[in-house]
């Protein structure tokens, strides 16, 4: 129990670091301290303040409540921080999904038709990924937390050590 | 006939005894996520985020998906030139007014009530308002809005408002028109001045944001950093010089739960109603009169009259002189004119903010004068004391950082 317990805290501590450290290269690379970065299937860069620089701060601030949360995890007070820190990775990734489905629905200025095609559609879908896209999955792991808690009441409140 | 102390006290017990419950409280999860969006340690960043949230479905849903996607290609490439082809004689008044420009190749261009004025209000307004009212309602019926307004409270009691302020502050960025009329919830004849003042300055409505993001996308940052600047400056000053109170407060705040599909249809459904009943004949009917004065030359006359205010004082060129006159009637179609007009990026930024913070549509300013006359008047001269010296500021601005 004890090890589990240790397990998920470094679990959502390493994940607050890997959310807060790609919070700040956001920032870094709109400011244009850092050049646009692309490895493998991530992708990190662009100009435009909205998406970068304050996209960038809100995974920043979700970095540090998960940080902030990961100790005592099974704590109320605790989690609830960790899982308010996924929560704004939610918001970062699921505004980027939304916004790719938005642009890939019209078929674009180039053709008279309305609507993409279906190969056409999904193609916007393919890699490189933003940072918050790629974290979603690992934070899905809270989300199972939230699930559970209300039925695993004898989980409250105990310590973590 | 009056009851006894002792049996008062009984029947006290009875009732009690009848209707409460006894238990053992646990905080749950709601409660301390309900706690954690107050607190100005963790609610800030999570109000960042939500308007992130906000601001980023408005823009892929209203610009990407519905106007640039859909809308745009419909009124440019199928209505507008059958509309050219269809109606007789392009010299005429009549086609000037309802067609515009007969070599427009878009409706943004063409300036004529059918198709500017159609294409502002179907193409751009309708899925602007939609979604904004949709995000307003889901953050209004899951019980997020009330602890924003609770974590907005001590800033806004800097300006002269308390929390409440938020819910006309956020509606004024769908409709300067329902805004003014929820100011009636705040306490003092004092705090409703300040608010619909800097309603009527500082606040983009829904139709101007669209067009906004349609014609100036990489600057629009720019332009909304100094509405905000401007709004917190001038909200201080007015909330010294205004004399008044402002009182505190009491909040309820409900706990978090999942909107009613219902209520939120309903919302959607009677909101845009509203906004279109009230604003869509505006929005025509502007246009149609923003021919007519420019028919008159009664534009052209004024912009004469008012050049080297513009060019001197505000370091925009002489021919926006125009579209900030036409902005009296719809702002979004004076934004729309301004992208027709060759400047430097920080003239245009200067431009939009400029008819931002200028008179106020027709329509909020029908709204302002139900509200009372000599408010109005205040609002006002307020409004052109902000407009001189704000206007002149961000010119100062741009000179002293070389870009004007």
């Amino acid at each position: 129990m004890k090890e589990q317990i240790s397990l998920t805290t470094i679990y959502v501590a390493l994940l607050g670091s890997v959310a807060l450290a790609f919070g700040i290269a956001d920032i870094l690379v709109w400011a244009g301290v850092l050049n646009s970065i692309e490895i493998g299937i991530l992708t990190i860069g662009g100009d435009d303040f909205f998406r970068w620089a304050w996209g960038g701060l809100v995974l920043t601030f979700g970095g540090i409540l998960m940080l902030s949360g990961a100790q005592n995890i099974y704590q109320l007070q605790q989690f609830s921080k960790a899982f308010l820190g996924a929560v704004m990775v939610w918001i970062i990734a699921f505004t980027d999904i939304f916004a790719t489905v938005c642009e890939n629905i019209p078929a674009g200025e180039e053709t008279p038709a309305f609507f993409n095609s279906l190969y056409g559609f999904f193609s916007g879908f393919l890699p490189p990924y933003t940072p918050a896209v790629l974290l979603l999955p690992f934070t899905f792991l809270l989300a199972y937390g939230v699930y559970t808690w209300n039925s695993d009441e004898s989980k409250r409140d105990l310590p973590d050590e | 006939m009056t009851i006894p102390c002792d049996q008062r006290w009984e029947l006290v017990d009875l009732i009690a005894k009848r209707t409460v419950s006894k238990g053992t409280y646990r905080q749950t999860l709601g409660d301390v996520l309900g706690e954690l969006t107050v607190k100005p340690l963790t609610g800030i960043p999570i109000a960042l985020g939500v308007l992130y949230a906000f601001w980023s479905v408005f823009s892929s849903f209203a610009g990407a998906l519905v106007t640039d996607g859909f809308m745009v290609k419909l009124f440019d490439n199928y209505w507008l030139p059958w509309l050219q082809n269809v109606w007789p004689d392009p010299n005429s008044i009549l086609y000037f007014l309802f067609v515009g420009d007969p070599l427009a190749n878009n409706c943004f261009e063409a300036f004529g009530m059918l198709t500017s004025g159609l294409f502002v209000a179907i193409g751009v307004v309708l899925p602007a308002v939609f979604i904004f009212y949709l995000m307003m309602t889901i953050l209004e019926d899951s019980g997020y809005l009330p602890r924003l307004a609770t974590l907005m409270d001590t800033v806004l009691h800097r300006i002269g408002l308390h929390g409440y302020a938020i819910i006309p502050m956020i509606l004024g960025l769908g409709c300067n028109v329902p805004a003014v009329t929820a100011t009636r919830n705040l306490e003092t004849k004092k705090q409703r001045f300040i608010m619909m003042t800097l309603l009527a300055i500082f606040i983009p409505c829904g139709a101007q944001l669209g067009v906004m993001l349609d014609v100036i996308p990489d600057t629009i940052g720019w332009v909304m950093l100094y509405l905000i600047l401007g709004f917190a400056i001038f909200g201080y000053i007015l909330s010294k010089v205004i004399p008044g109170s402002n009182p505190e407060i009491l909040i309820d705040i409900p706990q978090y739960r999942w909107p009613m599909w219902d209520n939120v249809i309903k919302k959607l459904w009677n909101r845009t109603k509203g906004f279109f009943l009230n604003a869509v004949p505006f929005v025509l009917a502007g246009v149609l009169l923003v021919n007519v004065l420019y028919l008159t030359g009664v534009i052209q006359a004024l912009a004469d009259l008012l050049a080297p205010l513009f060019v001197t004082w505000f370091g925009v060129p002489k021919e926006t002189v125009g579209p900030l006159v036409a902005a009296f009637l719809r702002k979004d179609l004076a934004v729309a004119q301004l992208s027709t007009i060759a400047m430097t990026p920080y003239q245009m930024i200067t431009s939009v903010v400029l008819i931002s913070i200028y008179f106020p549509c027709v329509a909020t300013f029908v709204v302002m004068l139900r509200e009372g006359w000599r408010e109005l008047l205040a609002a006002i001269a307020a409004l052109a004391v902000v407009v001189f010296a704000y206007g002149g500021l961000i010119h100062a601005i741009g000179i002293l950082l070389g870009v004007a």
